[in-house]
């Protein structure tokens, strides 16, 4: 169970990234977001193409500059300009997985060096054994052979490669991951197998995930806290059971109507709902967070929530 | 209700193709068919042949494809309105680009960020079509091209006809692949992962939009997807592949509540459902095979936990459960012990029943 009384591991305050494009034209990609993620816990950030969600990850692992606002890793704030130690700190504790195992490997690298890099650049053992060591311990519980370790990324088949990028993002003991879309690329048999991987991982080591993903089955399976992403704004956020059980905002609405289910009989008479910004006439940037109940959060103006309440 | 007619039949289909690494045996013996106004669903993992099979249907083979056996019959009337029967895998290309492709069976693909040319407006490519098959008057066609922008849902057609690919948004995008599609007016509809690359809100918007023309047109079309949510939504009539094989088929309802392979019933498992809330999903161990070795029994195995000694040893046959559903899997024959679907999966069918006469009624 995670606990919530406690710090948390991340915590998102108002981060807002901004692009300059061609043009003089600057992209609001992030416009003001806050979240939170607890120790043992898994965030899900939803949301369609171009709502920042990958920003936000991005931003948070500081592979971008963050525009303005607060990100508060373990404590220390790493959203300007960061010392030796908090970069360290950084650069081990949290972690990413990417979509795309075959790009996200460098193919010219045996599997065992691709682990073991972050080890080597961080000077984390004493020993080659005890590299070796490790390395073997972690192609154990991704569920990879020891043999494994003198292979290139192209002998693997994609789950086995998806599970290659996870192993190295746990070879750092990481207090956070940041999975980006890490199972859209697989197909649904291995899919399954990845996230329940990940699941087991969790419970055994505690980390936190911010899990990254537009397939909100996945999400809503995998994830303990949701946030619903639209055009840079945070709309809604709350315990899995809140948002799926009692959306509010018309976005999340719409959203979950669209989800496919295998069920043949229901999908069949379903009508999605549309949803369209400028049509809805709501004005993200005048919304302000609204407590609905517990820990779900709507994002709107007091007249928007009371009417969308009411319906 | 009117008889149905049969616009495709697929018998027999067998293709390898040669690569560096040696002959890949991608298609086993595939068969399916196609009738009028009607929707077909092939389900698959990557690799299970899916693409490839539609693609032979349709005389688009890649160049290292290798026609071992096989009969793709096309029944379609020509321009004089005598009804004719072709086999698309006999006819040479020329032939087949004059009077299949994209006038008598379109394709919608995956991308539509590759399947359009960026270097063309896209009123062009909407009138590209009907100028080559046709001959059609460019003022004519242009008449139609924007009749068509218009019937798929795009607003300001009239502007659009100028505008470049990078213009316009995935969702947009697609809508104009399916105007090219639907440009010939075509008989067959193939749909390789139409909405794979985009937005779950869009996607739905997508498919009931080719499920709209397809009933104001009566198109027959065929669905190439994984996803079996969008199997649930459009299909009449389902085949799930597996190492090149169909290895089981019927009508959606047979499918998705009588499942009878041990793969279709893994595939249904491990996908959850918004109800599921157990703490592990149900996976299926290991991956598909590598078709460039020869298979030997059933290639589905190693990774079924049902398997049977025999299966090993011999390819199962399929076997008929009713007029429209048969799977191949020994499980069915008389002879082996009575194997029943796994729990978890008989109370989430039990509960999809429930939840949909409840909605059903709606």
């Amino acid at each position: 169970m995670v606990n919530y009384n406690t710090e948390p591991v991340l915590k998102v305050e108002g981060l807002k990234q901004y692009f300059k494009s061609a043009g003089g034209y600057v992209v609001k990609a992030v416009d003001g977001v806050n979240f939170e993620v607890y120790k043992g816990e898994t965030y899900g950030l939803v949301g369609e193409s171009g709502s920042g969600k990958s920003t936000i990850g991005r931003a948070v692992i500081r592979l971008y500059k963050p525009t303005d606002g607060k990100i508060i890793f373990n404590g220390v704030d790493i959203s300007g300009k960061m010392s030796k130690t908090d970069t360290e700190m950084l650069r081990t504790k949290m972690q990413m997985i990417f979509q795309d195992p075959m790009a996200s490997l460098n193919p010219k690298k045996k599997v065992g060096e691709i682990i073991g890099e972050g080890l080597d650049i961080h000077k984390l053992y004493s020993t080659k054994e005890e590299r070796k060591a490790k390395i073997d311990a972690i192609l154990k519980k991704v569920g990879l052979a020891p043999e494994h370790f003198e292979r290139y990324p192209h002998q693997f088949s994609g789950g086995q490669r998806q599970r290659v990028g996870i192993a190295r993002a746990l070879i750092m003991n990481p207090d956070l991951i940041i999975a980006d879309e890490c199972i859209s690329a697989l197909d649904v048999s291995i899919q399954a197998q990845v996230v329940n991987l990940m699941k087991d991982i969790q419970e055994e080591t505690g980390s936190a995930y911010l899990f990254i993903a537009h397939d909100l089955s996945m999400v809503k399976y995998i994830s303990d806290r949701i946030g619903v992403l639209h055009l840079g704004h945070l709309l809604e956020t709350g315990t899995t059971d809140e948002i799926f059980s009692n959306p509010i905002h018309p976005y999340t609405k719409s959203l979950l109507s669209a989800i496919p289910s295998p069920n043949p009989a229901v999908e069949k008479n379903k009508i999605s709902l549309t949803y369209d910004v400028r049509e809805a006439g709501i004005d993200y940037t005048e919304g302000t967070e609204h407590l609905i109940d517990g820990t779900h959060y709507v994002l709107g103006t007091d007249e928007e929530v009371a009417k969308w309440l009411s319906e | 209700m009117d008889e149905r007619k049969k616009i495709l039949d697929v018998k027999n289909l067998d293709i390898t193709f040669k690569t560096s690494a040696g002959p890949i045996h991608a298609i086993r013996g595939v068969n399916f068919d196609l009738y009028q106004g009607e929707t077909i669903a092939i389900v698959g993992e990557s690799g299970s042949g899916k693409s490839v099979s539609a693609k032979a249907a349709m005389g688009i083979l890649a160049g290292n494809a290798v026609v071992n056996c096989g009969e793709v019959l096309f029944n379609y009337t020509d321009e004089k309105g005598t009804p004719e029967q072709v086999d698309i895998l006999q006819q040479d290309i020329d032939w087949i680009r004059k009077n299949i492709n994209g006038k008598r069976i379109a394709m919608i693909f995956q991308d539509p960020m590759t399947s359009l040319d960026p270097t063309m407006t896209i009123g062009k490519q909407v009138m590209e079509s009907m100028i080559w098959h046709y001959k059609t008057p460019k003022k004519e066609a242009y008449d139609r091209a924007v009749e068509l922008l218009k019937e798929v849902g795009i607003t300001d057609a009239d502007k659009r006809m100028k505008q470049y690919p990078h213009q316009l948004s995935g969702g947009m995008r697609q809508r104009i692949v399916i105007a090219i599609a639907l440009a010939c007016d075509p008989e067959v509809l193939i749909c390789d992962e139409p909405t794979t690359a985009l937005d779950v809100t869009i996607q739905a918007k997508i498919l009931e939009l080719i499920e709209m023309t397809q009933k104001e047109r009566h198109l027959s079309v065929i669905y190439i997807t994984h996803d079996l949510g969008v199997v649930a939504k459009v299909a009449d009539y389902v085949n799930v592949m597996y190492a090149g094989k169909i290895i089981e088929t019927g009508n959606v309802d047979e499918i998705f509540y009588d499942p009878r392979h041990p793969y279709t019933w893994g595939l249904l498992s491990a996908m959850p459902d918004l109800e599921t809330d157990d703490d592990r999903l149900v996976t299926i161990p290991g991956s598909p095979p590598n078709l460039l070795h020869p298979v030997k029994g059933d290639a589905f195995a190693p990774r079924n936990e049902y398997a049977l000694k025999v299966d090993e040893l011999a390819e199962p046959p399929m076997f008929k459960i009713t007029e429209t559903h048969s799977a191949a899997t020994w499980l069915l024959d008389p002879r082996a012990p009575k194997v029943e679907m796994p729990e978890e999966l008989k109370k989430r069918i039990a509960r999809m029943k429930k939840e949909g006469n409840v909605n059903g009624k709606l």
